[in-house]
């Protein structure tokens, strides 16, 4: 896709998205749902960078999500916060989250980094799960969805949609500026070749926990928004099978692109929206459509369009090919020609 | 041939065993400021692992290395780096999916201390990042390519890119580990004359590993041979190709006889 195609079809997303609160009702769709899919393509977006983009296998991001979730349950339950002040502290929840664990995590690479984010987010879950008097254990815990602060109305759904969707901007501009920026070109090079980055004299690690920090704040949000739509924080939302469902948006939707997580999320909450009303085992359809992809088309559905793009602009010759084939001094290609 | 320079690498009694097996054993070696240095040896000498031990990839379990005067042997290797070493792998260590360019542009920002930013550089900043890259881009004469992908590249076309890569972060010396391994003539002549040029345009020093006796004896001022981990014997290409220990053990008279 040429830049600017790319940039006309982003803007015509947010477009629609700004007016979703009159949309969805034609489309018989709950906003809350829509509200829903922004939050989980925030979190896919957490996985993005870490596994899409940086190569590190983040299978443990919901204890970001739900340090977020719980965040935001235990500051309103217990300090009775305002809607503002729950979100903030559910994001710094998910940083600290991050701050925490990250040095731990730096030492692993590969399967190993996958594993030990796996364990500490059963940690949390666990945690969550046995501490009842605090958390409400496997209940969960309800949360009264506050006043804005200085407020007094309560938090409307399609009031809450529109702080999705800033949430949601806010994320996606951020996560365009990073990756598309030297440092995200470094985090890149971490996932093509790591040696190579560090014989380019750059600390790898320092890059990849400023990675995991950004990832861990955002799910931190994406978490304690998730639990003031619901008004509801439990310890299922701390488990690996979160996590799983992270990382299937992110592939489902194309890892590594900056749009693949809104569509990877898109597909998955509505698709189970959908499904789960015809049948209960709508898991089993989820998984079906999992597995295609992973056959089928591994770059995710953004990922299949981009390549499909590029091979129909390869097809044709640059000026460059036509120097490179008239340069007397140049290297002799072996093999694939040149 | 030369060999007056001060020593700027130097391993001495580098150990660094894999198990029960000692890989390279007690080997010293000191590189002088301005030679192209070769290390030799059969299959299994322990070539690689000495030159992982010397350039922090895999630290040695004894013996020091000093670089430029400092004891480097724990220094984590992005900051040897810093200190002016640069290396190349057997298999081309690159970023396969990022064009030519790409994959100079991000050794030079990062040598430029732009690669942590969140914005790319304007302005001046920016002019000397790309004139650099034009730069390193024509000394290995892969400015035609820029754009293509390291992935469509022949062999030959991604050692020069890593070679290029390895000279953004502006080294003295470069370690080259096997720069000949799997090219055809063509490429290997190429990568010769860069070799040569590294020193005679750039005045670096060069430690580079070889199998292909013809290229060691005609490129390098001196000539290390290890053999099961073991120094076996060091000289200039004239003592070595005399030596009848080396000979013996590993050389191939017919080899010797062509010089």
């Amino acid at each position: 896709m040429s830049g600017r195609a790319a940039l006309a079809a982003g803007a015509a997303v947010l477009v629609v998205l700004l007016f979703a609160p009159l949309l969805a009702p034609l489309v018989k769709l709950d906003i809350s749902i829509v509200s829903e899919v922004l939050l989980m393509a925030i979190a896919a977006m957490g996985v993005n960078l870490l596994l899409g983009y940086t190569g590190l296998p983040a299978f443990g991001n919901a204890a970001y999500f739900g340090l977020g979730s719980y965040g935001a349950a235990l500051s309103v339950t217990y300090a009775h916060v305002g809607f503002a002040g729950a979100v903030a502290i559910g994001t710094v929840a998910g940083l600290l989250g991050g701050l925490v664990l990250g040095p731990f995590l730096l030492r692993r690479r590969g399967i190993y980094f996958g594993l030990l984010s796996i364990a500490f987010g059963q940690v949390f879950y666990f945690v969550a799960y046995r501490y009842t008097d605090v958390t409400g254990g496997e209940d969960g815990m309800n949360i009264v969805r506050p006043a804005v602060e200085g407020a007094h109305a309560v938090v409307s759904d399609s009031a809450f949609y529109y702080v999705a969707f800033a949430a949601f901007v806010v994320c996606l501009a951020a996560f365009r500026t990073v990756v598309g920026s030297p440092f995200g070109r470094t985090l890149v090079g971490i996932r093509q070749n790591e040696p190579r980055v560090r014989y380019l004299g750059l600390n790898s690690d320092r890059f990849i926990f400023v990675a995991l920090l950004l990832a861990a704040t955002m799910t931190g949000l994406a978490g304690a928004l998730f639990g003031l739509l619901i008004d509801f924080a439990y310890p299922l939302e701390l488990d690996w099978h979160q996590s799983g469902d992270f990382v299937l948006m992110m592939i489902l939707g194309g890892g590594g692109t900056v749009w693949g997580p809104l569509l990877g999320a898109c597909v998955y909450v509505i698709g189970k929206d959908i499904i789960s009303t015809i049948t209960p085992l709508w898991q089993i359809f989820l998984g079906a459509l999992f597995v295609a992809c992973v056959l089928g088309f591994p770059r995710g559905i953004l990922g299949t369009l981009e390549a499909a793009v590029r091979r129909r602009d390869a097809g044709r010759f640059t000026d460059d090919d036509v120097n490179a084939a008239f340069d007397p001094n140049a290297p002799v290609e072996v093999g694939r020609g040149a | 041939m030369r060999d007056a320079g001060a020593v700027l690498l130097e391993a001495t009694g580098v150990s660094k065993g894999f198990g029960g097996v000692r890989a390279v054993d007690d080997v010293s070696l000191a590189v002088r400021e301005g030679t192209i240095h070769a290390l030799i040896g059969p299959n299994g000498a322990g070539k690689t692992t000495f030159f992982n031990a010397i350039s922090g990839y895999a630290f040695p379990d004894r013996g020091r290395v000093t670089f430029r005067g400092a004891d480097v042997t724990r220094v984590p290797n992005w900051r040897r780096v810093a200190v002016g070493m640069g290396r190349t792998f057997q298999t081309p260590s690159v970023f396969p999916e990022l064009s030519v360019e790409e994959n100079v542009r991000l050794g030079v920002r990062a040598h430029a201390g732009q690669a942590f930013r969140l914005r790319a550089s304007r302005g001046e900043a920016h002019a000397a990042v790309e004139r650099r890259v034009d730069e390193l881009l024509g000394f290995v004469n892969l400015t035609a390519r820029r754009t293509r992908p390291l992935a469509e590249l022949a062999h030959g076309s991604q050692r020069l890119c890593e070679i290029a890569m390895s000279l953004s972060t502006e080294p003295v010396m470069v370690l080259l580990d096997e720069p000949m391994a799997g090219l055809a003539e063509a490429e290997s002549e190429r990568i010769i004359t860069v070799i040569r040029d590294l020193r005679e345009r750039l005045g670096l020093t060069v430690l580079f590993v070889e199998h292909n006796m013809r290229v060691v004896l005609s490129l390098a001022d001196r000539i290390t041979v290890l053999d099961r981990g073991r120094v076996l014997a060091e000289g200039t290409p004239a003592e070595i190709a005399a030596n009848r220990a080396v000979r013996d053990a590993y050389l191939g008279e017919g080899v010797l006889d062509h010089v």
